[in-house]
């Protein structure tokens, strides 16, 4: 057995996490951004951007309930509270220790009954005259011809968010080292599991059962349990010519020798996580495969050695190409690595197709949390890819994740 | 239980086709060239491909397109698994995280530059730009309005395909029943309905909140999931599930040993209610009825919908207290299907709450639970 990264304590990151201060460090945030840019309000309609702003947790899931049914919050610039509109007002999670005053009934944004008695609400809190901006628009409030400026379109609060959440609070690092460590039992529990003829499904079920028991809050997405072709050209057709990843799990039945690909996510405390392996079904790997996993290590290694504050996403990049013989080692409709927090993929996007002229000018922070995901591939012989999450500190960074690489 | 399903397929054709052909005709009648939905049971309807769960709302970007004077669709995937043959290779766009590259394949999709008329499901602030650069001639339109719309009456097929989501549902919910014991809590209640519906075959929960302790100070509370159950606690279930992209939802409220004698008024209550919704659940019938409904009958709706559609998901009809105006606005008819919540509470009991699918038919309203909630 290799062991997981983390081989040292990590003294970053407090023991458990601190909800009302994690709240208060958010908002200032995000304050501090909406002064600067003299904003008097913000308001949020973005499911994570509300988890951000208000600490809120609620397990709404999917489109079903998502757009008709969204929880809003105004951030105000001189209020260290937010506000929330909210059908579930009743339940604690939703309140999320917010006064009374704070706490107001549901904004149907989707509807034109809804923004008409939303916008009292909402003056009333900010004032009719206040610099409003919006993270997301809909069509009735499009049509109500509102929070809109001399383009026609609102102020864009999405990018004070961004902005705000890259770096990350002690306490947001807490929360996501447990969603880690919950999302590691489950991982732990359906590797007991792994055997030839047990179903993806079957897996997702393991997985499913033991984070919940174990305090998720969420599954994040439809776990990923890919058994990988030898060729690319087993494989699906793709846009780019290389290889299909994610593809959705079904009642497959496992045989021996398949080579699984994972990735999975949990939300804890609204802060997500995200895990990655290449394991193998009822065999122990055999010698082309054990110098895959070798060569992974390398390139991961070569991309820490360079990941510290004030790195260039270029300097992550050249380095893992170098340590993977000059060709890029991770997949092209994807990155080498990204950010992680309220969402399970956010900036820094280090080698995204957004272009080599943005990751040689995009410095990382301390603060940042960077999952790193490079890929293997060696076409006739499958490859090998995994995750690790980092903190950026100044002179390096910290494991977040602990692990083992079981079978290699 | 349903067939075993070992690859990621489409949509049945003929589904896809009766779908797209109702897209199309309201298109036309609305005189929109172009469609974006980002939305993904919009996608769902019009391309017919599974894409890959996410939990929680996304922000708005076109995932699928479709041109109405050629009905060709462009897709956002990275590959062509699950992807029908009507849509070649040409029209699938790879994930991007450009949006420089989103606007080049935006604009050069058939009569980009000339359609007049561009629709979404969705805006940001930053829609208006992308729209006037892709489609330089077109004015913006609401398509969310339009697909809601098109989605509001079912086809027979996928009347059928809830009725398998309930189904599958209510397996899943028995398993989290049986689990119900002293000391549990809403949480591993929670847990025991996931593990049972992916062992069922399905991994797409449409609520991760699946059962929770109501409160007994204040209406429509619940207790913190971590809350151990005791005797005598209402506990209610609220499950939901996709198979096959379709919402099967149902609630039932119970507790260890069965209800307790103090909920016995309750109970009753639920039943009177319960009757009073289907009664108005009738072809033709405004859907504020429903909320007259708990008037009349002396309880207090619930904060939530009392009725939402099911289908793909974000379905009508949308029946809250909070819309009202809405509620009057929207006919029930025959080809719905929605699942109705009925909750009744009392001080120092709790609450009961309960909710079945039901199609909406030309007879009346019909049930699509095998083990309906109601006594009779």
């Amino acid at each position: 057995m290799t062991a997981g990264l983390m081989s040292a304590a990590v003294g970053l990151v407090p023991d458990k996490p601190d909800l009302a201060r994690m709240r208060r460090d958010r908002t200032g945030r995000i304050r501090e951004t909406m002064r600067a840019q003299g904003l008097d309000a913000v308001v949020l309609l973005g499911n994570t951007n509300v988890v951000y702003a208000t600490g809120a947790i609620w397990p709404l899931s999917d489109a079903s309930r998502t757009y008709f049914e969204q929880p809003v919050a105004v951030v105000l610039a001189d209020d260290e509270l937010p506000h929330l509109f909210s059908p579930n007002r009743a339940d604690p999670r939703m309140q999320a220790d917010l006064p009374d005053d704070h706490l107001h009934g549901p904004a149907h944004l989707d509807f034109d009954e809804g923004v008409e008695a939303f916008l009292p609400r909402l003056y009333e809190i900010t004032g009719d005259k206040a610099a409003i901006a919006i993270d997301e628009w809909t069509h009735a409030l499009r049509r109500a011809d509102v929070l809109v400026g001399a383009t026609g379109a609102p102020v864009d609060a999405g990018h004070i968010i961004s902005r705000a959440k890259l770096i990350k609070t002690p306490d947001e690092l807490a929360c996501l080292r447990a969603g880690l460590r919950i999302t590691e039992e489950g991982i732990r529990e359906v590797q007991s599991r792994l055997a030839p003829g047990v179903r993806q499904t079957d897996l997702t079920a393991v997985f499913l059962r033991t984070i919940f028991d174990a305090g998720a809050d969420a599954n994040i997405l439809d776990p990923i349990w890919q058994v990988m072709p030898d060729r690319i050209a087993d494989g699906p057709w793709t846009t780019t010519g290389d290889l299909a990843l994610p593809l959705l799990s079904t009642e497959r039945e496992l045989e021996a020798g398949d080579v699984l690909w994972l990735d999975l996510g949990i939300s804890y405390e609204g802060v997500h996580s995200d895990f990655g392996r290449t394991w193998i079904v009822g065999r122990e790997p055999s010698a082309v495969q054990r110098e895959q996993f070798q060569r992974w290590r390398a390139v991961l290694d070569a991309a820490l050695g360079v990941t510290r504050a004030g790195a260039r996403n270029s300097d992550l990049t050249a380095a893992a190409t170098q340590a993977n013989g000059g060709k890029k080692p991770w997949l092209p409709h994807f990155y080498l690595g990204h950010g992680l927090g309220i969402d399970s993929a956010e900036m820094p996007f280090v080698g995204s197709d957004i272009g080599e002229e943005f990751d040689a000018s995009y410095v990382l922070e301390a603060g940042m949390v960077l999952v790193l995901e490079p890929v293997i591939w060696d076409d006739g012989q499958c490859g090998y890819r995994s995750e690790e999450v980092v903190l950026i500190t100044e002179d390096g960074w910290e494991p977040l994740t602990d692990y083992p690489y079981d079978p290699f | 239980m349903e067939a075993t399903v070992t690859d990621v397929i489409p949509d049945d054709a003929e589904l896809r086709a009766a779908r797209r052909a109702r897209v199309l005709a309201a298109m036309e009648a609305a005189g929109v060239d172009v469609l974006i939905a980002g939305r993904e049971p919009n996608a769902r309807y019009i391309a017919g491909v599974p894409r890959l769960w996410i939990n929680g709302s996304r922000p708005f970007g076109p995932g699928c397109v479709i041109e109405r004077a050629t009905g060709s669709i462009h897709l956002v995937s990275t590959w062509d698994e699950g992807v029908p043959d009507d849509i070649p290779h040409e029209n699938l766009h790879g994930i991007t995280f450009n949006r420089a590259n989103t606007l080049a394949w935006l604009s050069k999709i058939e009569g980009a530059a000339t359609a007049r008329s561009v629709a979404t499901d969705g805006l940001m602030p930053s829609t208006l730009g992308l729209i006037r650069s892709a489609f330089p001639q077109a004015e913006l339109a609401d398509g969310e309005r339009l697909m809601a719309a098109v989605r509001r009456l079912k086809l027979p097929a996928e009347i059928r395909a809830i009725r398998t989501s309930v189904r599958i549902a209510e397996h899943a919910l028995a398993a989290a029943q049986a689990a119900l014991g002293a000391g549990m809590t809403g949480r591993r209640l929670t847990a025991a309905f996931m593990e049972a519906m992916a062992e069922a075959g399905v991994t797409t929960p449409t609520t991760q909140d699946v059962a929770w302790i109501t409160g007994r100070d204040r209406h429509w509370a619940q207790a913190s999931r971590d809350a151990p159950v005791a005797v005598g606690d209402l506990v209610a279930f609220d499950a939901g599930l996709m198979a096959d992209g379709y919402v099967g939802e149902l609630g039932r409220t119970m507790s260890i040993g069965g209800l307790p004698p103090s909920a016995r008024k309750l109970r009753q209550q639920w039943d009177e209610l319960w009757d009073r919704l289907l009664e108005a659940c009738r072809d033709g019938a405004p859907a504020s009825g429903l909320l007259d409904a708990y008037d009349a009958s002396g309880a207090t709706a619930p904060p939530v919908p009392v009725a939402r559609g099911l289908g793909l998901g974000n379905d009508l009809p949308f029946v809250t207290g909070a819309l009202r105006r809405t509620a009057a606005d929207q006919k029930l008819e025959a080809g719905m299907v929605v699942a109705l919540t009925a909750y009744v509470w009392e001080q120092g009991v709790g609450g009961i709450y309960g909710q079945e699918p039901v199609v909406i038919t030309e007879d009346g309203p019909e049930l699509l639970s095998s083990a309906p909630y109601r006594r009779t």
